[in-house]
């Protein structure tokens, strides 16, 4: 789910920076660093959309560097366990399937998938049901639900189920379910 | 998280809104709104700096590819709409947002999505039918 909540981060700039254009060296700054970043707490910042607060700066001792603490506001994808979204198939093999929503990526073990779905090899890769009215397969659109999340410093990979009600294949390529 | 010494730290489960300290409170955002906001951003970085390319990062380019992809609603009124429609039945935020973003198309699908809203008796299924008919008056006349 993404959302739009408060952060707070000190930034340090070298006084070369100080002068009319402080501010606006802070905000890019700010960005350059906290876009694209992903912290297992806050999940993915995907976007700064306001910058609320610069406090006083404080000369840090020994380097002339200035600490000035910021609050901004910001779009964040922070994926959560038991949650519900539709993906993007990545990659299919005889494990499972690999799908992304957003900047996430999910893993959906065979373990997980409806088991009239078997796995098909051939030059698309997918897995089907016995009378193949159902095929997924690279580039399909599929709801899922999250039922773990591995959180490490800068990284948030889930596994994910598509073995339960209203779950599973919704679009896919070209069209059709 | 931040959890104190000698205090379990509460797992969460989104089906229960169990979100933790940081997220109980914050915004969530439907993806159509998600997708005004950086389909913005985007224009404004394509006008106004010539290094664009550089300055977006993968993670942004993704969300956006996702969230045009999987928004049921383009058109800004709509999506207002849509938050006024779920707001008005005492959601809370997250629940407004997984439904706004998957749409249910009946009762059954709503209450399995999410299956909150069914406890504690604080939706019946009149109401939820209500509700999704609602939605669905939004998106044939976006």
């Amino acid at each position: 789910m993404f959302f739009h909540i408060y952060l707070e981060r000190n930034m340090q700039l070298h006084p070369r920076h100080f002068g009319p254009h402080l501010r606006d060296k802070l905000i890019s700054k700010l960005i350059q660093d906290v876009e694209g970043t992903c912290s297992g707490r806050h999940g993915f910042v995907v976007a700064v959309t306001a910058v609320e607060t610069i406090g006083q700066g404080l000369i840090r001792d020994g380097t002339g560097y200035v600490t000035f603490p910021m609050k901004y506001q910001c779009v964040v994808f922070r994926p959560f366990k038991g949650e519900i979204l539709e993906s993007v198939v990545t990659m299919v093999n005889k494990m499972g399937f690999f799908a992304e929503a957003g900047p996430v990526q999910i893993f959906v073990s065979n373990h997980l998938i409806p088991d009239d779905m078997v796995f098909q090899s051939g030059d698309v890769p997918s897995y089907e049901t016995s009378d193949g009215s159902v095929r997924i397969q690279k580039d399909s659109e599929v709801r899922l639900k999250i039922v773990g999340t591995r959180v490490d410093a800068t990284e948030i990979f889930c596994i994910g189920t598509i073995k339960d009600d209203f779950l599973g294949l919704i679009g896919n390529p070209g069209g059709g379910a | 998280m931040a959890g104190k010494p000698g205090q379990a730290i509460e797992e969460e489960d989104a089906r229960e809104l169990k979100l933790g300290e940081d997220f109980v409170k914050a915004k969530c955002l439907m993806n159509a709104e998600v997708a005004l906001i950086l389909q913005r951003k985007y224009e404004q970085l394509q006008t106004f700096s010539e290094d664009a390319p550089n300055q977006i990062s993968q993670v942004f380019e993704k969300s956006l590819q996702y969230v045009k992809r999987f928004s049921h609603y383009q058109n800004p009124n709509a999506v207002k709409q849509v938050r006024d429609v779920l707001s008005r039945n005492q959601l809370a935020e997250f629940e407004v947002c997984v439904i706004g973003n998957l749409c249910p198309e009946t009762v059954e699908e709503a209450k399995a999505l999410v299956p909150s809203i069914a406890k504690k008796g604080r939706m019946d299924d009149e109401k939820i039918e209500q509700m999704i008919q609602d939605l669905a008056t939004i998106k044939t006349f976006e």
